[in-house]
């Protein structure tokens, strides 16, 4: 686990890397999403909005802490 | 040169782009892009409809900019209230917006006053200079579209709206053909569906056109008044072929020739007042002006018929006379704009009883949300390094007022469009405009993007795409006398629009799901709840006095009713039937179209029930009213709870007795009465209001039945 601050380079453009987690951790959020709606499992959310607002929190703060740490 | 229309409109805007541009920084004005907000922003096909965006701009401009500058002198340090007032009143524009026919001038009030408030913080000492460039620069917008559209090949929209208002009365003329056929028992009713849906479109069409021939044709200025009735009359008349035609079922199995023997020339009639008025709208002159029509009974015939059969003659006459009154109206209209003048006296249009003013809860809701949004972005702005800074919080009301006043538009349909626009915009931002040195090689860019965008998007349907291509590419590529080049400020405003729309996307769904299905299913709760209510307004007046809190909550309740049909087919289009499976298309449409049915049904029983009747009538009948308007409401108020709770037969054997019972009391009250004590009037009012409570029931049964085949367990399974 490498917890040393680093920025992502893409064509010489330094991204930050909160931005990277945040843009990779809503896409995880929304597949997810889709993958529950898929097997009929959203039903068992009071208010699926919330649900993905929360799951795409949980996601880039999990990929912030382990997987692009900044 | 020939050119095709595509590319003459393109190279107007593209014109006017350049021209407002050129005006901007000759006079050294900051921000020239807004000059070129303008020219994108009102571009439209005709020079009417272009100057009529124009000056609602302009109007819109001069509202906001005079709101900014007293909310600024108000509280130039004091963000917070500083912050309440300015969202309060771009949530009341947005509520005008949604409610008005000025869309555009609330639109453009909301979000001007954002722009002007959020751009002169922090200093305030600016803010007077940066509300007179805005208005400065959006009347140069405005004046170099309009000149180039005026002396460029012109084009007016008087031509439109003849073309618009002959295809609508052609359209009203067929359908009227097609329900008379339905009325003597031919025809299939679901082939009209089309036509209906036609109508509809051509009716919209009629009134942009007529808002637009009014700013740039003095012939339409002139008679603007004989327009505008007009169009009242034409939609006064589609509104009652429907209501004409809801009430045919129940005389189907009647011989109406014989009891109402004028009918076939009454029909004639009207058929030829239709014919007559598409002649008009050609040119020449009609042979024949229309006639008032009576329609009377026959006395005898009608004398043999069921208290319920009656009670439908009258209905069905009573809506013919209202058509046969309409179309005359509509006839003498069109003469009078024609310079032929009405011949006969003008039957005059019975003046509606004034109603109390109520809110609507969409809009409400609309306003609300955009607020939401605007604090989101506001606080996030204050507590956090935020790209875009002020921006972000700028580009929140155009956007969230946009999306707000009509939720069925997904944000990713806006989102698309506006990122794309960016993209094309960063590009030539970063790899073409550092080549260009003076203003020949910028405007010749200028001129060539904005031809390219307008020539792409030429379409009404992809309006939105060239606005956005235009609006992002200026913003994108920030002109100014003193060019400076950042990569920075490219990387921040295509961050910026992201995380507005996400902000927007999360404020749609507060605080329930947006989703269609979902919208659907709590209108048509509203719908019945309003129904319910208004069924236990029926005692008022005869055996209780309403309070002024009541009246207005009855006001409410009968706006509800009134709007949420249109409102549910707005949104059974936007419902994802690949989600729902069972549900088809044509359900959902079937279901929308008893609910328009029933919404008829309740007003004309409300209508009908504030006609005075004659004492004796309303003592008698009053237990069995009370009978069926409970059993009634008892099923409104369960299909607000939920959508089929009522089969479709319970509730026919529940009503069926109800009003057999009813119609009997009817006839012993008709024969008890002593000679006298009702007159012909008293008898109609009672067969009319005997007719509205058969139709409600029927229109109850129709929604019962379509209801049913629905797999409503799926619509309200939650789905992200």
């Amino acid at each position: 686990m490498n917890l040393i601050p680093s920025e992502f380079v893409i064509g010489g453009v330094y991204f930050p890397p909160m931005l990277i987690a945040g843009l990779l951790g809503t896409a995880a959020a929304w597949l997810t999403a889709q993958l529950l709606n898929r097997y009929r499992l959203s039903r068992f959310f009071a208010y699926p909005p919330l649900v993905l607002l929360a799951l795409a929190v949980t996601y880039t703060v999990l990929l912030a802490t382990f997987v692009i740490p900044g | 040169m020939f050119l095709s229309r595509r590319a003459k409109e393109a190279i107007k805007t593209a014109l006017a782009m350049a021209i407002a541009y050129y005006v901007a920084l000759s006079m050294d004005w900051p921000n020239p892009h807004w000059a070129g907000f303008a020219v994108a922003a009102i571009s439209l096909s005709t020079v009417g409809q272009s100057l009529n965006k124009g000056l609602m701009r302009m109007a819109g401009t001069l509202l906001a900019a005079a709101f900014s500058l007293t909310l600024i002198a108000l509280f130039p340090q004091e963000r917070w209230w500083f912050f309440v007032v300015l969202s309060a009143f771009i949530g009341y524009c947005t509520y005008r917006m949604a409610a008005s026919e000025r869309q555009y001038y609330w639109h453009v009030a909301g979000f001007v006053a954002a722009i002007v408030c959020m751009s002169s913080i922090p200093p305030t000492d600016n803010a007077f200079n940066i509300a007179v460039l805005r208005i400065l620069e959006t009347g140069v917008g405005i004046l170099s579209y309009t000149l180039v559209s005026v002396l460029l090949w012109p084009s007016d929209t008087r031509g439109e709206l003849a073309a618009a208002v002959r295809e609508l009365t052609a359209t009203q003329h067929a359908l009227y053909g097609r329900y008379v056929q339905l009325l003597r028992g031919g025809g299939d009713p679901s082939e009209t569906l089309g036509l209906r849906m036609q109508e509809v479109a051509q009716f919209n069409r009629f009134k942009a056109a007529l808002a637009a021939a009014r700013t740039d044709s003095y012939e339409v200025w002139e008679v603007r008044r004989q327009w505008q009735q007009a169009l009242a009359l034409a939609e006064e008349v589609m509104v009652t072929l429907e209501k004409w035609r809801e009430s045919f079922t129940e005389v189907q199995t009647l011989e109406l020739g014989a009891l109402l023997p004028g009918i076939d020339d009454a029909a004639a009639e009207i058929d030829a007042r239709m014919t007559g008025i598409g002649r008009l709208l050609e040119g020449p002159s009609p042979d024949r002006r229309p006639r008032a029509l009576t329609l009377p009974w026959d006395r005898e015939a009608v004398g043999s018929l069921s208290q319920f059969q009656k009670a439908a003659l009258a209905v069905l006459r009573n809506r013919s006379l209202e058509l046969e009154r309409t179309t005359r109206a509509l006839f003498e209209t069109i003469a009078d704009i024609q310079g032929l003048g009405p011949a006969s006296e003008r039957s005059a249009a019975p003046t509606p009883s004034p109603r109390l003013r109520v809110i609507d809860r969409d809009h409400l809701a609309a306003a609300l949300r955009v607020m939401l949004g605007l604090w989101v972005a506001y606080l996030l702005w204050i507590y956090t390094e935020i790209p875009g800074n002020t921006a972000f919080v700028i580009m929140l009301a155009p956007f969230g007022m946009a999306l707000a006043t009509r939720p069925m538009v997904p944000v990713m349909a806006v989102f698309v469009p506006a990122i794309s626009g960016i993209a094309f915009g960063s590009l030539l931002y970063i790899f073409v405009m550092p080549h260009l040195a003076g203003f020949a090689a910028l405007g010749t860019l200028l001129f060539a993007v904005s031809f390219a965008v307008c020539y792409v998007f030429h379409t009404p349907r992809q309006a939105l795409g060239r606005t956005f291509g235009l609006m992002m590419f200026v913003l994108v590529a920030g002109i100014s006398n003193e060019q400076s080049y950042s990569f920075l400020s490219v990387a921040n405003t295509a961050l910026m629009f992201p995380l507005v729309f996400a902000i927007l996307a999360l404020t749609a769904n507060v605080p329930f799901s947006a989703r269609a299905e979902k919208v659907y299913l709590r209108q048509l709760s509203r719908f019945f709840r309003s129904a319910s209510y208004l069924l236990t307004t029926m005692p008022w007046g005869v055996t209780t006095k309403p309070s002024r809190l009541a009246r207005w909550r009855m006001a409410y309740h009968r706006g509800e009713i009134a709007g949420l049909p249109q409102k549910l087919a707005t949104w059974g289009k936007a419902v994802d039937v690949t989600t729902l499976a069972g549900t088809t298309p044509e359900q959902i449409q079937a279901l929308t179209t008893t609910l328009q049915a029933l919404s008829y049904r309740l007003q004309e029983l409300l209508d009908a029930r504030e006609s005075p009747q004659a004492e004796k009538v309303v003592q008698e009948l009053l237990a069995d009213v009370r009978a069926w308007r409970l059993r009634l409401q008892e099923v409104f108020d369960a299909w607000s709870r939920e959508t089929a709770a009522e089969s479709a037969q319970h509730l026919r054997e529940g009503l069926d007795a109800r009003l057999a019972q009813l119609e009997q009391r009817v006839a012993e009250t008709m024969n008890r009465a002593a000679e006298g004590e009702l007159d012909d009037a008293d008898r109609e009012r009672l067969y009319r209001l005997l007719g509205a409570y058969r139709g409600l029931s029927e229109a109850g049964l129709n929604y019962a039945i379509a209801a049913e085949g629905i797999p409503w367990g799926a619509w309200r399974e939650s789905r992200f």
